[in-house]
């Protein structure tokens, strides 16, 4: 009944409101370059941290060392390349929601996103919003969610980006970015490849990483088209093939292999009409794998998801100080692979969200949704924000919310142990944020509280197999400070940034620290640009994390907390109005210090990159 | 220069400690500090060894950490004790051979082994059983290991997911319980030529073997359970070594699938979920009647030795384990320990 009340609200609001004129034209145009209009829009209360495309193609480095370095999340990678898995305020992986241009793609098999499958390189900006984001993002948003967004700017240009680096352990890159925009027309494209033998040493031993070898292409291609002054037409696109072998631990050496597939597509529409702005989304995920156990043998096993999604959402302006954005989507997932047949889940959403604005001071933001999906009962979410602005240098925000993570499909179909009366975990959330800016500088402190009751977890049963449990309960809470200071001083150009977390995360049960949770994180970037050289430092304090639920602490039950710095150094050889080429000497673990990032699993010694970047 | 300095200090400390021993009492000098006890081995994640002294007063656990500064790998399937070595058999396809009783790493071996499970001593070789690749269920082997060497000299091809291995007069008997999928056989090959004379059926998914007093060897089935929709019958399966062929078969109820036994002064003790039943050599059925429940949460492991019954408990594969120790005839919990993470197998040293 509840749902069905939701649902007439929304048709009922998209109904009645009044004509509008387009306020706001910059606005507008926002919509018309960003697919995920809600991250700007509805977002107010949040932590919103943007990493720019110059940082993400300046700072060539994996997804996880982008975010290890410049972000408060926490990485638990298998070694340098292998499965990397984020922590996001103290909670776990699958509750870290990765959002594709506005869109979940998310493991539809674990719930979560392989860090290391993600090429950051064709974006233009990476976000990360800090918070529950359920109501918005669907399954996962609980710690927060990161956002990949490509733009379509339909004003005229044509620029292009091709990169060449190599590296130690025989690393290999090449980039090429093109965007182009004439008439009715906007193109981007990226195209990435690289590969490396990263069979790095492991310090204080005589042993290297054997298997740890990889590569992987990727290709984003997004096309808009203006098909009247009304109406926009996009698609975008990313194809993602790699190929890894899985490192084994310092003390045993292995044979895996891993394949990933990942196809993407999305078509949007959108339509500027009388009363509303509105867009209309077709997308089509792929995700599949291949493990092989020996990487010399033809077996193995796989899992494949294909995901196909319609979303139709509109932007109202009710009155000039309230809008409201229904969204309403149906998502069918088909599943198939070695552990389970060929199960298919169906997901209907509707979704309001609401802001209000009644001055300059204030934002309120008010969102509601409700999930009906075959197989389990979804709750329904809601969220509210608030943003005040206090005075010119200093705001406050404020949120709070209810969100969740539905199963996966190994939770519900994995055979033997797949548990099809499991129900969706459960959160709430309350975040308490303050902004403090002066002139070039930027102080943000975040303070957290999570609840997570119905926790999916796998256990043994006693039918002599494992099968998963909605039963543990967690509390995470935690600060955050974030600075964010710049100054130009005639030519010299200096700017830090700093961030730091402490987060609590513990059973409810037995009040430990849940493993892989570090108390202590915190990283700084430090850089300086002198007319055509620039250098950056960037240091990672990462504190010990405990690896029994005993939270039993020393060399053998626990990894020890590390510090890890990258130097670069970069030089504009050359530069004309329409040309540029620069040069950069990267050094990853300046110290080489020998550190481990997950239990028995050696991080790489000192190594270097050398990267050429023509820009025409 | 250091070196002789050194040798020659080292030779004075041997001269002095010489001269102190009584000639009459010939010195039977600790061989390590793991010599006399009880060695647990747990699969980790990590893995780990512990030793606990045969007078259960004192016990370390990490005890090949502790002497090597390294993990002993991912996952630690079981160890083989010879002469004065133990072989720590790891599924990643590695062996590491070590001083058991200091448990100081000596070799290596790390080629020629594809899932490695259990090894076994016969006429001064070790064999090993291996799985090849788990999802092929024809390329399973039995690797021959020159233990002078360290080195796999010979394979001998076997049937699909040969598990444990015991050696009886030089004879290698192989149970099969199938690797990721199934089987049903016990290999029987002769230690001299390396060949696989024969292969002994028996129920479904056999595992652990133990000779008893009349000389038989008993294997112990689990059967199919019931989830897999195929259940099949677990059973103790009693062979003649002389004629190679099973002699009795006791059969277990539906919904019954021990996993563990052990044996100890006559009596076959085995498991059901965490409770401990037995028959004796002749019984002519097997009882569902338990003698006793361990404190055990997943009981993963069980031996015995010198009137006392070792169980691991591997509790929910993420927390370190427990061993309990109860006596054979009270039952009664003698004392328990904490034991590696997914602790497994239980050693006597």
């Amino acid at each position: 009944m509840k749902r069905v009340v939701l649902f007439f609200l929304l048709l009922v609001f998209s109904g009645v409101v009044r004509a509008q004129i387009t306020a706001d034209s910059i606005q507008r145009l926002d919509d018309v370059v960003l697919s995920d209009v809600k991250l700007k829009r509805y977002s107010h209360g949040y932590k919103v941290s943007v990493l720019s495309d110059s940082l993400l193609q300046k700072n060539r480095s994996s997804f996880t060392d982008i975010l290890r370095f410049n972000s408060n999340l926490y990485f638990k990678e298998n070694g340098y390349g292998m499965v990397s898995s984020p922590s996001f305020r103290g909670t776990n992986a699958s509750q870290t929601a990765v959002i594709w241009n506005g869109i979940s793609i998310n493991s539809q098999l674990t719930g979560q996103t392989d860090f290391n499958t993600i090429n950051t390189t064709s974006f233009k900006n990476v976000v990360i919003r800090s918070g529950g984001g359920s109501v918005q993002y669907g399954s996962g948003a609980i710690g927060g969610s990161i956002h990949l967004n490509n733009t379509l700017s339909f004003s005229p240009h044509f620029d292009n980006t091709v990169t060449l680096s190599y590296g130690s352990y025989d690393t290999k890159n090449v980039s090429y970015l093109s965007s182009y925009a004439k008439d009715k027309w906007s193109f981007n494209i990226g195209l990435n490849y690289i590969d490396s033998d990263n069979d790095y040493k492991y310090l204080s031993t005589d042993k290297r990483n054997t298997n740890g070898a990889y590569y992987n292409g990727s290709v984003n291609a997004n096309v808009g088209y203006v098909l009247s002054s009304k109406d926009v037409l996009k698609l975008y696109h990313q194809t993602f093939l790699g190929e890894r072998e899985f490192s084994g631990t310092s003390s045993s050496s292995s044979l895996a292999k891993y394949d990933d597939q990942n196809f993407r597509t999305m078509v949007e529409w959108s339509h500027q009409g009388d009363q509303t702005f509105s867009k209309l989304k077709v997308a089509h995920l792929q995700e599949h794998f291949k493990y092989f156990g020996n990487k010399n043998t033809e077996n193995y096993t796989f899992g494949k998801v294909n995901t196909y999604l319609i979303n139709y959402t509109a932007d109202i302006d009710i009155l000039t100080d309230l809008k409201l954005k229904p969204i309403v989507s149906y998502n069918y997932y088909e599943g198939s692979g070695s552990s389970f047949d060929d199960p298919n889940r169906k997901e209907f959403s509707t979704t309001a969200l609401l802001q209000y604005t009644p001055n300059n001071q204030w934002q309120y933001g008010l969102n509601l949704r409700q999930d009906i999906t075959s197989g389990f009962e979804s709750p329904l979410l809601f969220s509210f924000d608030v943003a005040y602005e206090v005075s010119d240098y200093y705001t406050l925000k404020l949120n709070g919310s209810k969100n969740y993570r539905v199963p996966t499909f190994n939770d519900l179909y994995w055979q033997p142990g797949g548990n099809l009366d499991l129900v969706p975990e459960n959160s709430y959330q309350i975040d308490l944020g303050q902004e403090i800016s002066y002139k070039s500088a930027q102080l943000n402190l975040n303070a957290f509280y999570i609840k997570t009751t119905d926790l999916i977890q796998w256990e043994p049963n006693t039918s002599g197999f494992w099968s998963p449990e909605n039963i543990a309960k967690t509390q995470n809470y935690g600060v955050e400070a974030s600075l964010d200071v710049s100054k130009k001083i005639k030519e010299h150009h200096l700017s830090l940034q700093f961030n730091y977390a402490y987060t609590v995360s513990e059973d409810l049960e037995t009040n430990a620290q849940l493993i892989y949770v570090p108390y202590h994180k915190a990283n700084f970037n430090l850089a300086y640009a002198y007319k055509r050289m620039s250098l950056f430092f960037q240091h990672l304090y990462n504190g010990e994390v405990y690896t029994t639920p005993e939270n039993l602490s020393g060399r053998f039950y626990s990894v020890e907390a590390y510090q890890v710095s990258n130097l670069g150094v970069s030089y504009q050889l050359f530069k004309t109005k329409s040309q540029q080429i620069d040069v950069s000497l990267k050094v990853n673990n300046l110290f080489n210090t020998a550190y481990e990032n997950v239990a028995f699993r050696p991080m790489p010694d000192r190594n270097f990159n050398f990267q050429i970047q023509y820009k025409f | 220069m250091k070196r002789i300095i050194l040798s020659i200090f080292a030779m004075s400390l041997l001269i002095v400690s010489c001269s102190e021993d009584n000639d009459d009492n010939i010195s039977t000098e600790p061989l390590g500090a793991y010599e006399d006890g009880i060695i647990i081995s747990g699969e980790g994640s990590p893995s780990s060894i512990s030793f606990i002294s045969e007078d259960l007063t004192t016990s370390e656990n990490q005890i090949y950490f502790n002497a090597n500064n390294e993990a002993t790998g991912v996952y630690l399937q079981s160890l083989g004790f010879n002469d004065d070595k133990a072989y720590i058999v790891v599924d990643a396809g590695t062996i590491t051979v070590v001083n058991r009783y200091t448990f100081e790493k000596l070799a290596t071996i790390s080629t020629g082994l594809t899932y490695p499970r259990y090894i076994a001593f016969a006429n001064d070789k070790g064999y090993v059983t291996n799985w090849g690749d788990p999802n092929d269920e024809t390329d399973d082997f039995i690797a021959v290991v020159d233990l002078t060497a360290n080195t796999v000299i010979n394979t001998i091809p076997v049937g699909n997911g040969p598990e444990q291995i015991l050696v009886e007069d030089n004879v290698l008997y192989v149970s099969h319980k199938g690797a990721f999928s199934t089987n049903n056989i016990v290999s029987v090959i002769n230690t001299s030529s390396d060949v696989l004379t024969t292969t002994i059926t028996v129920n479904d998914n056999p595992d652990e073997m133990i000779v008893d007093n009349n000389g038989d060897l008993v294997v112990l089935s689990s059967g199919k359970p019931a989830w897999t929709g195929d259940e099949t019958k677990a059973a103790i399966t009693k062979i003649d070594m002389d004629t190679n062929t099973v002699s009795t078969t006791l059969e277990f109820s539906d919904g019954q699938h021990p996993e563990l036994m052990m044996y100890l002064n006559g009596n076959l003790y085995y498991n059901l979920g965490s409770s401990v039943l037995s028959i004796t050599d002749d019984a002519t059925a097997v009882t569902s009647t338990p003698l006793f429940t361990t404190g055990a949460t997943t009981l993963y492991g069980m031996a015995a030795k010198d009137d006392r019954l070792y169980f691991v408990d591997a509790v929910d594969y993420t927390s370190a384990g427990q061993l309990f120790i109860y006596d054979e005839t009270s039952y009664s919990l003698i004392n328990s320990f904490t034991a590696p993470v997914v602790a497994s197998k239980i050693y006597f040293n």
